[in-house]
């Protein structure tokens, strides 16, 4: 079929002049490829517009390189390094389970057993699975005992396995904590083994087991390097023991409690002196759910490294319904949600590495990767100035999380119901079909998991085949986010605009500091999701007399976080949120399972979180509808002397955008209004609008509704539309905001000659200028209330 | 809900030919509705279709919401000039299949082509109780997205 032999990532999305990039490539079967340094202009290949453009730059990073193939071990586990403690002979090992895949289609890309906690590997030593037909199986060398019942998935169950070394009697439990009235029951089943365990040097590992351990090149990529794991479960596990010991159906159910040495009377590991003397590991998974290690509480602290980044803070067996806030319930929350397509690191080798020279330009950069036999991969960076060190007024502000966010997406063939919003059918890329038959290669926060569960973290060590140039999204049948931000950089280049770049990573972490040294902050086309250090960054430049364009739609809209225990890795390696109750979701997270595990923060929408995304730049989504877009009128708002000035050349009666490279028009994909009972500013001018003009495509979002109706589409709703709105803030600040994410597509129309053009060229020639904007006219300064307006229905009615 | 119009009938003829038009109109225009241009690959008035024809409206709702087990699907095999019909498996990490050889060197033809070969794929009766299975209770319907 089709596939990209070259792929590859940088260890990060921003670096400053005189410090080092690195990237990471996989050349599959060439033996060579060649790299170069290029500046990313355009990555639009349609031909009503400019057309694909690169600029190739000199840097002692050019050249050849010898090809490898390099691969990714996905799909999340736990292990254990081998331990003389854990090579048992008699033993039980327990734990509740919640599979979500316990029986998988022959085709399914990881079909075959699953492995719970086991010390096994190429029929030596023991351990917990679910076979390939579903069964939880005990395995004890090559013997193999299962109960025959095939195990409920999304439903919680008890398994339990003990082996006496010197009887050779082996029992399995398997006990589903919800029996229906039909279920057969699902007796204890007991069998002789006359061989004990083998010990083998293969760490323990919870949710996979040891395919085989060698130093192959490919093996390097695993963590522990070398070792290769296989049988990635899908599904929750919480609270498994292992004990040196057969235990008996009473111990197993005080092993339940798992060690407890915080008593003062405490004398041993407990849960009883005689168990606390067999313990061999009991780990609590709500112990540390913010960190990547699953504790082990008993005596020998025999701590599992999670790898690949499992999902934390979900409900346990035991949840009650009480408390949805794992930081207050920790012991409820003892479950980890292991994935067999989780992946938070590639771990490549790097091929190469770049020293930026001090004072290089800052702008859009990718390392273009060609082999002769006409493979082609692209890895875009940005060249970030420190601060204090800025080389420009302008700042572009690169939306790296809401691109992490859109990451590697599988929308287009994953979900059956995607042609519905798109209202067409899907186009897909060949990145598209890489990354079908890749899953290794991570999901977005879009996507479900091969397991239908939401996706929600995403780590930007891995290719990302999303942004790269020449790439349409299905959304759009057009450019998104990354090239479609492209557009704007095209505008400023041919417009001969001096600019920098920033990302959102540096927002995050530096705050205003980041910021404060520009006249003017200049966003992508969708900023969408942000972390609240972002926002507070960007309250308190505007406040402080700053400048902000905001160049697209449904901004500021989900919760972010960056997980904290990859902070070692650099900045922003992994973002996190979570689907709660409301907003536009391709999934819902399940009930208790909306705090973040990284910071603990509740998750989902930060209008919920009392931050009204109207706050930020004065304008909030309303809809969204991804067939086609259409153009803007001016309004009377347009005339008054605040905001004239930015129409200056353009007609009141002229059509706004009725061109462009998304869409056909400046106004669609998503669009934003003002609403000043929502959060825009009571003095906001709503100068354009694309009112009464968008198809039935366009939705309006559910959280702007509470009843289910007919009306809600584009030919009927008056708020699916779009408002581009100004709004002065104060010491001379001020917000533009182009409320739609087609906006920028209209920009390179006709080499930047159009009036789209114009209007962004006025306010921008206005922010960027030094010092405060010029003050508004005196009667501009008046009492506003928020909802207090003349209705036009009512006005000429006589009281 | 309306039955697919069977062959041969005025309705489903009437659909393929508005269908026709409006995809013809879009040709140019870096998106695509099933509406007619009125300046064809100029999206600034646009009219017919979706928006006047609610049979074939809906029958369009009915194809897109059609479950991915062996959806149709468009696949780009050269940036901005070739594509072609695939199929999806339904199965996570299984990728589409090519169904067929015909090449498209336009985005939006390929439409029509699928639109016709859903015509034919869907019984007249698709979605109603004729078609019961045990996924009607699994979920398995595929409106919600993912």
């Amino acid at each position: 079929m089709c596939a990209m032999r070259l792929t590859g990532y940088a260890d990060k999305f921003g670096v400053h002049p005189g410090d080092k990039i690195k990237f990471y490539v996989n050349c599959d079967g060439p033996a060579e490829y060649k790299a170069e340094l290029v500046h990313m202009i355009h990555g639009d290949t349609n031909p009503r517009g400019p057309g694909f453009i690169e600029k190739p730059l000199s840097a002692d990073v050019n050249g050849s390189y010898q090809g490898r193939k390099q691969i990714i071990h996905g799909g999340s586990y736990g292990f254990v390094e081998d331990k003389p403690q854990l090579n048992v002979e008699s033993f039980t090992l327990q734990c509740w389970i919640w599979p979500t895949t316990p029986k998988t289609h022959p085709r399914y890309w990881k079909h075959g057993a699953q492995g719970l906690v086991t010390k096994w590997s190429d029929g030596k030593g023991y351990g917990l699975f679910i076979n390939e037909e579903g069964q939880v199986e005990l395995r004890i060398n090559d013997q193999k005992v299962t109960t025959g019942a095939p195990i409920r998935d999304h439903a919680w169950h008890f398994v339990a396995a003990s082996y006496d070394a010197e009887t050779g009697e082996a029992t399995l439990y398997h006990e589903p904590q919800i029996v229906y009235a039909l279920d057969p029951v699902i007796e204890p089943v007991t069998a002789a083994i006359a061989a004990k365990p083998i010990a083998i040097p293969a760490p323990l590992a919870i949710a996979a087991y040891v395919d085989k351990v060698d130093d192959s090149a490919l093996a390097k990529s695993s963590l522990p390097a070398g070792v290769w794991f296989t049988g990635k479960y899908n599904g929750k596990i919480d609270s498994p023991r292992l004990c040196k010991k057969a235990l008996s159906r009473l111990e197993i159910e005080q092993m339940k409690g798992g060690a407890q040495p915080g008593l003062t009377e405490r004398r041993n590991s407990g849960p009883t002196g005689a168990l606390s003397e067999v313990i061999v590991a009991a780990w609590d998974f709500w112990d540390g759910i913010d960190t990547i290690v699953a504790k082990d509480n008993g005596p020998y602290r025999f701590d599992a490294t999670l790898v690949n980044c499992p999902t934390r803070a979900l409900t346990g067996y035991n949840w009650a319904g009480q408390n949805f806030d794992w930081k207050y319930a920790k012991k409820e929350y003892g479950a980890i949600h292991f994935h067999d397509d989780d992946v938070d690191d590639a771990r490549w080798e790097f091929d190469m590495e770049w020293t930026v020279p001090e004072g290089f330009r800052s702008t859009s950069y990718a390392i273009k990767l060609t082999t002769s036999e006409g493979d082609e991969d692209y890895i875009p960076f940005w060249v970030v100035p420190k601060i204090g060190q800025e080389q420009s007024k302008i700042a572009v502000m690169i939306p790296t999380i809401s691109y992490m966010a859109y990451a590697n997406e599988h929308v287009a063939c994953n979900a059956g119901g995607a042609e519905l919003f798109v209202y067409r059918v899907p186009i897909m890329q060949h990145q598209n079909m890489f990354l079908a038959e890749h899953r290794e290669y991570g999901g977005s926060i879009y996507d479900t998991h091969t397991d239908g569960s939401g996706i929600c973290m995403s780590s930007r060590l891995r290719p990302i085949l999303s942004i790269r140039p020449k790439y349409d999204h299905f959304l759009a049948q057009a450019p998104w986010q990354y090239p479609a931000d492209l557009h704007l950089i095209y505008w400023l280049e041919t417009m001969g605009y001096q600019y920098d770049i920033i990302t959102d990573e540096d927002v995050t972490y530096d705050g205003v500091a980041r910021l404060e040294g520009y006249n003017v902050v200049i966003t992508g086309s969708h900023p969408e999701h942000n972390s609240g250090t972002q926002l507070d960054a960007l309250h308190n430049y505007t406040q402080r007399g700053g400048r902000l364009m905001y160049m697209g739609a449904d901004g500021w809209y989900w919760v972010h976080s960056y997980h904290p225990a990859y902070d070692d890795k650099g900045r922003g390696v992994i973002t996190e949120m979570r689907r709660c109750e409301s907003g536009i979701r391709t999934w819902r997270a399940d009930p208790g399972e909306y705090y973040h595990q990284g910071t603990g923060e509740l998750g989902g929408m930060w209008r919920f979180r009392g931050r009204q995304l109207y706050s930020v730049a004065g304008v909030g989504m309303t809809n969204e509808g991804f067939d086609i877009s259409t153009y803007f009128s001016r309004t009377p708002d347009s005339l008054d002397p605040r905001v004239a000035w930015a129409f200056e050349g353009i007609e009141y009666d002229e059509k706004l955008g009725n061109f462009g490279l998304v869409g056909g028009g400046a106004a669609g994909l998503e669009l934003d209004i003002v609403d000043t009972m929502l959060g825009s500013p009571p003095h906001t001018l709503a100068v354009a609008t694309s009112a009464g003009r968008h198809t039935e495509a366009y939705l309006l979002v559910m959280e702007d509704f509470g009843f289910n109706q007919q009306g809600l589409d584009g030919t009927t709703h008056p708020r699916v539309r779009g408002d581009i709105a100004f709004h002065e803030t104060p010491n001379g600040g001020g917000a533009f905001s182009f409320s739609s994410i087609a906006f920028c597509g209209s920009l390179p129309w006709n080499e930047g000659k159009n009036n789209i053009s114009t209007l962004v060229g006025n306010v921008l020639n206005r922010f960027m200028a030094d010092g405060p904007l010029p003050p508004p006219p005196a009667d501009a300064i008046k009492h506003r209330g928020r909802a207090d307006y003349e209705s036009p229905a009512l006005a000429s009615k006589p009281s | 809900m309306i039955p697919i119009p069977k062959k041969g009938t005025p309705e489903r003829e009437a659909m393929i030919k508005e269908h026709r038009e409006c995809v013809d109109s879009m040709k140019g225009v870096a998106g695509f509705s099933v509406l007619k241009c009125e300046t064809p690959g100029d999206t600034t008035v646009v009219t017919g279709g979706v928006h006047e024809h609610p049979d074939l409206k809906r029958v369009l709702l009915r194809m897109r919401g059609e479950s991915p087990k062996g959806k149709l699907i468009v696949i780009c095999t050269k940036v901005d000039a070739e594509w072609r019909i695939g199929r999806l498996s339904g199965i996570r990490g299984v990728p589409p299949e090519f169904v067929g050889d015909k090449i498209y060197t336009d985005e939006q033809e390929i439409q029509h082509d699928i639109f016709l070969m859903r015509l034919d794929e869907l019984p007249e009766t698709a979605g109603m109780p004729e078609h019961f299975d045990e996924g009607w209770k699994r979920k398995d319907d595929n409106w919600p997205v993912t």
